[in-house]
């Protein structure tokens, strides 16, 4: 049984793979607008993931995302800049995700060590805000206030951003998906559920913990250079936004913390109403896109992931039965 | 036991979720899409701040944009050769909420969504312009843009965007040209320079420093400010004990209101006080009431021009908002350019129009225009002094009747 439940997730994770892949080969990338909207679901999918490894299976609510892509970005403008690496250039990538997880690791031991919970996530708040001020005042090497512009005739088309953002993507589902199997994923766990006793039964919680952390901002950081690639406009304020924190959080949430598809629906969902709204209700996207969250919190605390068929029934039949006897009332 | 959905539901969700998006978002393509022969109108997106923190200062712009198309519509629409017909222009807005990335979000949605047929521009250069200008550049249409600093913009090297604004060091020679009309007894001995510590800040400020010595004057304060500190006294205290007596300021319209009246609660007055950005909105006025008074602001136009329509789309905005602006008119002109240029290039071929704007000299609300090989026009930046809640254009001297009036003390006001 368990057998053929691996088979068929097997060949149905890879044709949705498929689909994916085929679509930008079967429409013009610089015609479709789902393209892009794909583009952008993919950076969100590798975000919320590597925070969910932090927070929903480590256990470490971090706000701190926002610093990690933001130094990703920079990183990757600053190589370009300076020569060293190239347009769309793995090595620069690679490099951002490696800066990032280097300042996670750092940052990591002092605030991880010393802090928990609520203290741990202001903390990791702090970090973006200082990090966002450092490059506001780094002078000539981040550009200051202005940011660095990059070559934007270098741009030809949507194809590679795609499908390297869907590789990033990819590659943070497998990478938490291999983890969470392995011996790793269980103290992570374990540390989630009962820090003390998992320490008791000898994991060594800061490592696990830090390793968790600078996942997440590896995977962060790139995020931080492809979406810098594509706006060729590194800015202090764009890309160390509070936002760049918040909706990977929001994502996950909504989708399902701690479960391995929970982001992956979280930021498909978010971005699709967030665009719909903006489409076809321009002045007031915000109020429908805040109510959206709003509804879905109310009504599905556990996230989209918690739906299940019987689950269905039980949270939404109360709802619509609540509004009709209102109705009826009436 | 906590139930946990199966992984070939998630994937079944997932292609369900995929497939009711893409049919959402295609359907709101196809929807927008048009064959040539049935054009009805000229499409043009434009991204504004509609929500965020510049959301305030996008009003003008919106108002002037929805104004020259409800003005053109009037006229019958703007003349297509291509097409034999005059087309009406439908003007569709797109919230880039004020951060870049959204901004460049913003432009992907207008081309490739509601399919618009060239854009204007947004506002500010790293907020709205430059997302913008790159993102049109990427799809090749035509962005014809105002309200971004000249530099970065020329930075790019774009090739389907065109810039009608403001040469800098023109803007930053205001208040040394009126400085030089003042009488030798009321000469600025101590100026200070307090600029926005931001993007536009700083290139104000590096510019005012090279003047300053060009027309022979020194800073005796020269300080960055934060932008959206709630206390300013310690920079107003230093300025008094140094006995300044004129500030040239940079910043946003709610710092600068923070700073007037954190220097009257000081009671400390210059007798010349320049502002850039953030003390020419109507909303600056409103909130200071006389305590504007004789407070100088830039500004990219006057409805006191002696340009055709210039009164009139004046005191249209005065009517609707009941406050002056020294903006409309300049954004206003940026849509004329853009309807004469379509006519002259008899089509909505982004290429084709952009050519066309570079290559004619346009009539409008601003004078003359033209454009340069590298596709920028300029205007003069003007200088203007609140006096009972109108900006009484100072500078250029040529076009204004209206005498410059040098700040009493507060207790005198």
């Amino acid at each position: 049984m368990r057998n053929k439940i691996t088979r068929n997730s097997t060949v149905a994770f890879v044709l949705l793979t498929l689909t994916f892949v085929l679509y930008p080969l079967l429409v013009d990338t610089e015609e479709s607008y789902l393209v892009y909207f794909f583009f952008m679901c993919f950076i969100y999918v590798a975000m919320a993931q590597g925070w969910n490894l932090v927070a929903g299976y480590a256990g470490q609510a971090s706000f701190g995302q926002h610093a990690f892509f933001g130094l990703g970005a920079y990183v990757t403008a600053i190589t370009w800049k300076a020569g060293w690496t190239g347009f769309l250039d793995p090595v620069a990538m690679i490099l951002s995700g490696a800066g990032a997880a280097l300042l996670a690791m750092i940052v990591g031991v002092a605030l991880l060590a010393k802090l928990r919970g609520d203290y741990f996530a202001l903390g990791t708040l702090g970090l973006g805000e200082i990090l966002r001020v450092v490059f506001t005042q780094g002078g000539k090497l981040t550009g200051g206030p202005v940011g660095l512009l990059l070559p934007s005739s270098s741009y030809e088309s949507l194809g590679p951003y795609y499908f390297i953002a869907l590789a990033i993507a990819l590659s943070a589902f497998l990478f938490v998906w291999l983890l969470m199997r392995s011996r790793i994923g269980l103290a992570l766990v374990a540390i989630r559920e009962d820090e003390q006793a998992a320490a008791c039964n000898g994991i060594h919680v800061l490592k696990f913990k830090i390793l968790a952390f600078a996942t997440g901002a590896f995977f962060s950081g790139l995020c931080g250079s492809i979406y810098g690639y594509f706006l060729f406009h590194i800015h202090p304020l764009g890309f160390f936004s509070l936002n760049w924190a918040l909706l990977p959080v929001l994502m996950t949430v909504l989708g399902g913390i701690g479960t391995l598809y929970g982001p992956i629906l979280g930021a498909f969902v978010l971005t699709g109403v967030f665009e719909l709204a903006n489409i076809y209700i321009p002045e007031i996207h915000p109020i429908f896109s805040g109510l959206f969250v709003i509804l879905v919190m109310l009504y599905l605390p556990q996230g989209i992931m918690s739906l299940g068929g019987k689950d269905v029934a039980k949270r939404i039949l109360p709802f619509i039965s609540g509004i009709s006897k209102q109705s009826e009332r009436r | 036991m906590k139930k946990r959905i199966g992984f070939k539901k998630v994937v079944l969700l997932g292609f369900v979720l995929v497939l009711a998006l893409s049919v959402g978002l295609a359907g709101a393509v196809h929807a927008k899409t048009e064959k040539k022969a049935d054009k009805k109108e000229i499409l043009i997106g434009t991204n504004l701040p509609l929500t965020g923190i510049l959301s305030m200062v996008g009003i003008e712009q919106r108002w002037a944009y929805e104004t020259a198309v409800e003005d053109i519509n009037k006229a019958g629409g703007v003349m297509v050769k291509e097409y034999g017909k005059k087309l009406p222009v439908k003007l569709i807005v797109a919230d880039d909420e004020s951060d870049p990335g959204k901004a460049a979000a913003a432009v992907e949605r207008l081309i490739k969504v509601n399919k618009v047929d060239m854009l204007l521009g947004g506002f500010a250069a790293p907020f709205g312009v430059i997302p913008g200008c790159i993102t049109a550049e990427k799809y090749k249409k035509y962005y014809h843009t105002s309200i971004c600093l000249i530099p970065p913009w020329l930075e790019h090297k774009f090739q389907w965007s065109t810039l009608f604004f403001f040469d800098l060091e023109q803007a930053c020679s205001v208040p040394y040209e009126i400085w030089a009309k003042l009488p030798a007894d009321q000469k600025i001995q101590k100026p200070a320079l307090i600029m926005e510590d931001t993007f536009d800040g700083r290139a104000f400020a590096g510019i005012f420093r090279k003047l300053a010595e060009k027309y022979g004057y020194k800073f005796v304060l020269d300080e960055p400010w934060a932008v959206g500190a709630k206390d300013y006294s310690a920079q107003i205290i230093k300025a008094k004990s140094l006995g300044v007596d004129a500030i040239l300021i940079f910043g946003a319209d709610a710092d600068c209101i923070t700073f007037v009246r954190q220097m009257k609660e000081n009671d400390f007055s210059v007798k010349y006080m320049h502002g850039w950005k953030g003390t020419w909105a109507g909303e600056f006025w409103q909130a200071l009431g006389k305590d504007a008074q004789y407070i100088l602001c830039d500004g990219f136009w006057s409805m006191d021009f002696p340009f055709p329509g210039a009164k009139e789309l004046g005191e249209r905005y005065f009517n609707k908002f009941k406050k002056y602006s020294v903006s409309v008119g300049a954004l206003y002109a940026l849509c004329q350019i853009l309807w004469q240029g379509i006519e002259k290039a008899g089509t909505l071929d982004s290429a084709k129009v952009r050519q066309a704007v570079l290559d004619n000299e346009f009539q409008t609300m601003m004078g003359k225009v033209k454009y340069d090989k590298s596709g920028v026009a300029t205007f003069v930046s003007t200088g203007s002094q609140w006096m009972d809640g109108k900006q009484m254009t100072v500078y250029p001297f040529e076009l204004t009747t209206y005498k410059m009036k040098l700040a009493p003390p507060w207790k005198e006001r």
